[in-house]
């Protein structure tokens, strides 16, 4: 199927279970995010705390709809340069070279100053031109013919200048380039935008995007997406690891452990031949569910009570 | 169903939810695409088009619950249901009653029955005349319900205000959707002999009770939502231009000196201060150098800095002030996003800094102890600036603000203009905010006319709205 065909066909229903295929568990609300963006063509914006598998939805739609993706990580101080077009100033500065070099043969029988720049202007103006343009992610995405997943991650860590500066981006598919003009998009890239909330974004830019929250999982969603990652792992072990990590959430903890965190354990656990949670296991394998040293301490100190609870609630 | 929608609109405004018209003409598309048949869809579609934080999210979930409630046409449903149950159970027994007639030689009446025959569907039998009949009988709940609603629409039951108009709301929308009409006819089939038409008439009263209901609870509805968000918008608004003094009888107003601080530190988050030394940004300077054929004109810097103003406030909290000074404070400290750096000082006899309060303890706390410690004895300025002099002047440089708070009665004290004087030329702005009216400075032990003349800027303060605009001048000036 081309891709402007299976992007057609899309229906909440079919990236449900397109996800699944690709191992991307999700429930209906991330899949009616995905439908709303491709038909309405906007861009996502997701947040959620850290590990709920924000970046890794936009790895997942790439591949469901065949596409590139391409990837724009935001930090304090990232600017246009980085982001959307950089010029080739080595080669920018070749040609001025050359240019007066051949300054001499070109004007070579003109008359008089007034004469000598006329023809000047006659010689088109290459200095500023695409050919000297090095595309950077935003430019990329634009330009890809066949349309391209953007995934531009922790929007939250940029300056709020570069907020605005995406809003032409976000809205229009366009960016311009002072020198040139407006480059418009060959066709519209599916975006995402991450957000861990550190800091509150634009008005401008909330209303431009879908939003979609993704919170923690319910224990259900989570044993599926366990099953799915780590299908070594047996049932007992799975629903055993799944509360238990459910209890810790419901914690006074400084970092509740993530997803990612979960599969992890997961994975070790399954490397260790563990079949079942016990005590002196837990304690042995908690720093890879918990990352700071309190925390750890003080899930030590509960550890037996919050086993035994997990059983009775089996 | 648009005039629908946009009323849900309005409903989420009122429910703090901040929705721009781009994203009500968004949410339209996502409705025509996703459409009214499946509602946990349309919740989650249209909770992703206009709900754009995890609070939004919350009163989107809960003003959608309210406001699509499709559960009332299926009570509809069921209560026609009954009613026809009922009907086919009396219908039963209309048939013994022919074989009586027969074996009691009551040929006559017998007759009758067999020539106009018992159809054997109660449906066939009853058929209204009046169009609102037709409709409650027919059973289309949907029909129903958009009857209903258009009902509401035209009899403006959106604009319900109070509770006791719910009854006269519920009326007008029963007249509009023709009641009298049916009501004349209940009556006319009551009075007929004809047992069809006494069927029919028990049939539409029981779907106009059901009716009379199902509008009763959507007038509730539209109070819950319309009314409601009506109501705290004008309590808000109110309590923007309340004098402070009487703020303290409203609920909730720490909740909107956060709003308000929120929209603040929002306005001015991140301003940004690019420096004309430090470190060359290499990159940048060459991209410049370019057109002169890369001669470095037009050097750039590297360093950008974060404006984050120190603030010291001094406050008067003797009894006149110090309902203003706990709005004061209260603005301050909820504004720490953007002023990260606020020592407050509190006087009224003589002057400490409570700074730590505000750091130990929570906020109303704080400030209900900073009133305790202060807030007893008989104001002196004089004597509160010499002391800040002592106490912190060598702290004031030329980033500080400081805002004093106060009426500037000094009961005839020494004023100390010199020491105000000082403050003032070691600090970047000294700013007045005076619960007083403007012409009310200078009369009688007021000293403001003096103070005045060394103050970089010099407000009336005694509304939030007020409050408001003082630290936006004060924000937006440094």
């Amino acid at each position: 199927m081309s891709q402007a065909s299976i992007i057609e066909n899309l229906t909440p229903e079919s990236i449900q279970s397109g996800f699944a295929s690709l191992g991307y568990i999700c429930d209906e609300s991330i899949a009616m995010a995905i439908y709303l963006a491709v038909k309405l063509n906007k861009p996502i914006l997701v947040e959620g705390p850290p590990g709920v598998g924000k970046t890794e939805l936009a790895k997942a739609t790439a591949s469901l709809v065949d596409q590139s993706l391409i990837r724009l990580q935001c930090y304090e101080g990232l600017d246009e340069s980085k982001a959307l077009y950089e010029w080739k100033y080595g080669k920018q500065l070749l040609y001025t070279q050359v240019l007066k070099d051949k300054l001499g043969d070109l004007l070579k029988g003109a008359h008089g100053l007034s004469e000598s720049v006329e023809r000047l202007h006659e010689f088109g103006d290459i200095f500023y031109s695409e050919d000297f343009l090095e595309p950077r992610p935003l430019l990329q995405a634009l330009k890809e013919p066949n349309g391209t997943v953007l995934l531009i991650d922790e929007i939250d860590k940029s300056d709020h200048e570069f907020e605005s500066f995406l809003l032409e981006m976000l809205s229009d598919y366009q960016i311009s380039v002072p020198e040139i003009g407006t480059i418009k998009a060959n066709s519209t890239p599916i975006v995402f935008l991450t957000s861990n909330n550190t800091r509150e974004l634009s008005d401008a830019l909330k209303r431009r995007c879908l939003h979609l929250y993704i919170p923690f999982p319910d224990i259900k969603l989570e044993r599926k997406i366990i099953q799915s990652r780590v299908p070594e792992a047996p049932a007992d072990l799975r629903e055993q690891l799944v509360n238990f990590v459910h209890t810790l959430r419901d914690m006074d903890l400084k970092k509740h452990p993530a997803i990612s965190e979960t599969i992890d354990w997961a994975r070790a656990l399954v490397l260790l031949h563990a079949n079942s949670l016990d005590a002196a296991l837990v304690k042995n394998t908690l720093n890879l569910l918990l990352k700071h040293e309190e925390d750890i301490s003080q899930v030590k100190q509960e550890l037996t009570a919050v086993l035994n609870k997990n059983k009775a609630k089996r | 169903m648009d005039n629908t929608f946009v009323e849900f609109i309005h409903a989420l405004r009122g429910a703090d939810v901040r929705v721009s018209t781009a994203e009500a003409l968004d949410a339209m598309q996502v409705l025509q695409l996703v459409g009214y048949h499946n509602r946990s869809a349309l919740k989650l579609a249209l909770g992703q088009a206009l709900a754009k934080s995890e609070e939004e999210k919350h009163s989107f979930n809960a003003c959608f619950d309210h406001y699509f409630q499709f559960t009332s046409m299926d009570s509809l449903k069921e209560h026609t249901e009954t009613a026809l149950k009922e009907m086919e159970s009396q219908q039963s027994e209309q048939t013994p009653s022919l074989i009586s007639n027969i074996l009691s030689g009551d040929m006559l009446a017998a007759m009758s029955q067999i020539t106009n025959p018992q159809p054997s569907s109660p449906l066939e039998a009853a058929q209204s005349e009046t169009p609102l009949g037709q409709l409650l009988l027919s059973g289309d709940q949907a029909a129903a319900a958009m009857a209903i609603a258009s009902a509401g629409q035209s009899t403006n039951a959106s604009q319900i205000q109070v509770m006791t108009q719910k009854g006269l709301y519920g009326r007008r929308m029963m007249m509009a959707m023709g009641l009298e009409a049916m009501e004349e006819e209940i009556w006319q089939a009551e009075l007929s002999g004809n047992i069809n038409h006494q069927l029919l008439a028990q049939q539409l009263r029981s779907a106009r009770d059901v009716l009379r209901s199902e509008v009763k609870d959507y007038i509730e509805r539209q109070f819950v939502l319309q009314a409601k968000a009506k109501g705290k918008q004008l309590r808000q608004e109110t309590m923007m231009s309340v004098r402070l003094e009487h703020l303290r009888e409203f609920k909730d107003t720490q909740v909107l000196v956060r709003k308000l601080a929120k929209r603040l530190a929002k306005k001015h988050a991140q301003r940004k201060k690019v420096h004309n030394r430090g470190q060359l940004d290499v990159r940048s300077t060459l991209r410049l150098s370019i057109p002169h054929g890369g001669i470095m004109f037009n050097p750039q810097w590297r360093s950008k800095r974060t404006n984050r103003p120190k603030v010291f406030v001094i406050c008067d909290v003797s009894g006149s002030v110090s309902q203003v000074a706990r709005f004061l404070l209260m603005f301050l400290y909820s504004l720490a996003d953007v002023l990260p750096k606020v020592r407050a000082f509190a006087f009224s006899s003589q002057l400490g800094e409570v700074t730590e309060l505000f750091q130990q303890l929570e906020l109303d706390d704080a400030i209900d102890e900073t009133l305790d410690r202060y807030g007893n004895g008989s104001t002196n300025y004089g004597q509160a600036f010499l002391d800040f002099n002592d106490h912190c002047l060598r702290d004031v440089d030329s980033k500080t603000t400081v805002i004093i708070l106060g009426d500037a009665r000094n009961n005839y004290g020494d004023a100390e203009i010199e020491s105000l004087r000082e403050i003032k030329q070691r600090c970047h702005q000294l700013i007045w905010l005076n619960p007083e009216q403007r012409s009310r400075w200078g009369s009688g032990d007021s000293e403001m006319k003096r103070y005045h003349a060394h103050c970089t800027l010099a407000e009336v303060c005694n509304s939030l709205s007020h409050l408001e605009r003082a630290i936006d001048k004060l924000l937006i000036r440094q």
